[in-house]
């Protein structure tokens, strides 16, 4: 699955990020995590706050920093 | 990509661990914790002053004296006052979203619109890093440019912990002060804003750009939930603002015992005209965040500064802050920034002189 951690480059961006690698880590799938930090393709995709987490295209979750554990099951679900 | 610097803002961290079970383990037992607190809080004073005069052998009136009661008994106080504030605040904010204000905003012109973003920004949380989607959202959506500028303004000035962290410390009276004197200020410069009409004035790539509105459906929070995160939010901002406060209590500390009243009253005072344009000039570019200016806050007024001189400072240093306006810069152009930086400005000197000549 494509997970996209989406961010200015603030420290609650960069949590997230590594919270989505220890999510693909703990899962052991072939999962990836892209970084997005253009302000362009974050309108584009309806991002109102950050940092924001979509997986396959959807966002889940916005303005918030999720725990690895709550990326792991939206990678599950 | 480098850091952007963010102290004024924290979203809690949801816990590493998975969900753990019963009402009383997951943020139940704040409920017993409360009296707690306010028997510990009763007893700061006494306490600090016991330190004071039985360790450290100091007379409590002496100078060094009374800095060191003030920082034993600040210090203590700042930061339960602040846990509990923070609890609450983050507790409160499970409850709204941008998301929502954005929905009770779009389309919503006039002053009346103005007045509703100005509210709303009080208890929204907003982060500077947000600072750029948030805008082109509201924009996109079809927020008004003025009322967008209102939330904006609103947001960081009329900052909801430091609303209640004064609301404990000195009072109903100047909390509510605070809150209105910071709702006027961004009701008139978004309503000043929107008046020159400055559209042409952002970025053109904000005005291309498309905006899909994307709706998350998000599971249902308990009541021992959202106390769970509000317990983590209590940790993350506390974690991250104590240097802050510190530095703040240890200015207090040296206003409070060496800084003679006298020469205090005739810098700071109410007769003294120059003193708000000074106190905004010297706060614009500083950039601390509630809880590090509120012990200096109360250091002053304990030192017979005006109150609309310290205000206007408090204001200045928290409301517009170098970073912010650095990332704002991407989508508005210089003509805005200034226009935004400007309008500011001019309210917070108005609060300033305002509470000078009638308080």
């Amino acid at each position: 699955m494509l997970i996209e951690v989406f961010g200015p480059g603030c420290a609650k961006c960069q949590t997230l990020e590594k919270h989505a690698k220890e999510a693909v880590e703990k899962s052991g799938g072939n999962h990836q995590v892209v970084k997005v930090s253009d302000y362009a393709a974050m309108a584009a995709r309806g991002i109102l706050s950050t940092p924001a987490l979509a997986v396959d295209g959807h966002l889940k979750s916005q303005g918030k920093v999720i725990s690895s554990d709550e990326i792991l099951s939206l990678l599950k679900a | 990509m480098s850091e952007i610097p963010c102290p004024t803002c924290a979203s809690p961290t949801q816990p590493e661990t998975g969900p753990s079970p019963g009402f009383w383990r997951k943020g139940g037992w704040l409920l017993l914790a409360l009296p707690l607190w306010f028997l510990v809080y009763h007893f700061l004073e006494p306490f600090a002053e016991w330190i004071t005069a039985s360790i450290f052998k100091l007379g409590l009136k002496s100078h060094l004296g009374s800095s060191v009661t003030f920082f034993f008994y600040d210090t203590p106080k700042v930061l339960m006052l602040l846990t509990l504030v923070v609890l609450v605040v983050t507790f409160l904010q499970t409850f709204v979203s941008p998301e929502r204000t954005r929905a009770i905003l779009a389309k919503r012109a006039g002053a009346w619109g103005n007045f509703l973003a100005s509210l709303l920004g009080i208890i929204t949380p907003f982060c500077s890093c947000s600072a750029v989607p948030l805008f082109i959202g509201f924009v996109k959506m079809g927020v008004p440019l003025g009322v967008t500028f209102s939330y904006l303004v609103s947001a960081p000035t009329v900052n909801e912990v430091a609303l209640l962290m004064l609301f404990g410390m000195f009072g109903w009276k100047i909390a509510l002060l605070y809150a209105a004197t910071g709702v006027a200020i961004s009701f008139f410069a978004g309503l000043v804003i929107g008046k020159l009409g400055m559209e042409s004035s952002l970025e053109p790539w904000v005005l291309e750009v498309t905006f899909n509105p994307q709706t998350i459906e998000e599971a249902k929070q308990s009541f021992s939930g959202r106390l769970d995160v509000a317990v983590q939010g209590v940790r993350d901002i506390v974690g991250k603002v104590w240097p802050y406060m510190l530095a703040g209590i240890a200015a207090g500390a040296v206003i409070h015992g060496y800084i003679p009243e006298s020469l205090l009253v005739k810098v700071m005072g109410k007769g003294v005209w120059w003193n708000v344009p000074l106190a905004v000039l010297i706060g614009l570019p500083l950039y601390s965040n509630a809880a590090g200016m509120l012990p200096i806050v109360q250091a002053l007024i304990g030192k017979g500064a005006a109150l609309g001189t310290v205000l206007a400072f408090m204001m200045a240093v928290i409301s517009l802050s170098p970073p912010e306006t650095i990332i704002l810069r991407k989508v508005l152009k210089p003509r805005l920034i200034a226009v935004f930086v400007g309008v500011v400005t001019i309210g917070i000197l108005v609060v300033g002189f305002l509470f000078n000549a009638i308080l």
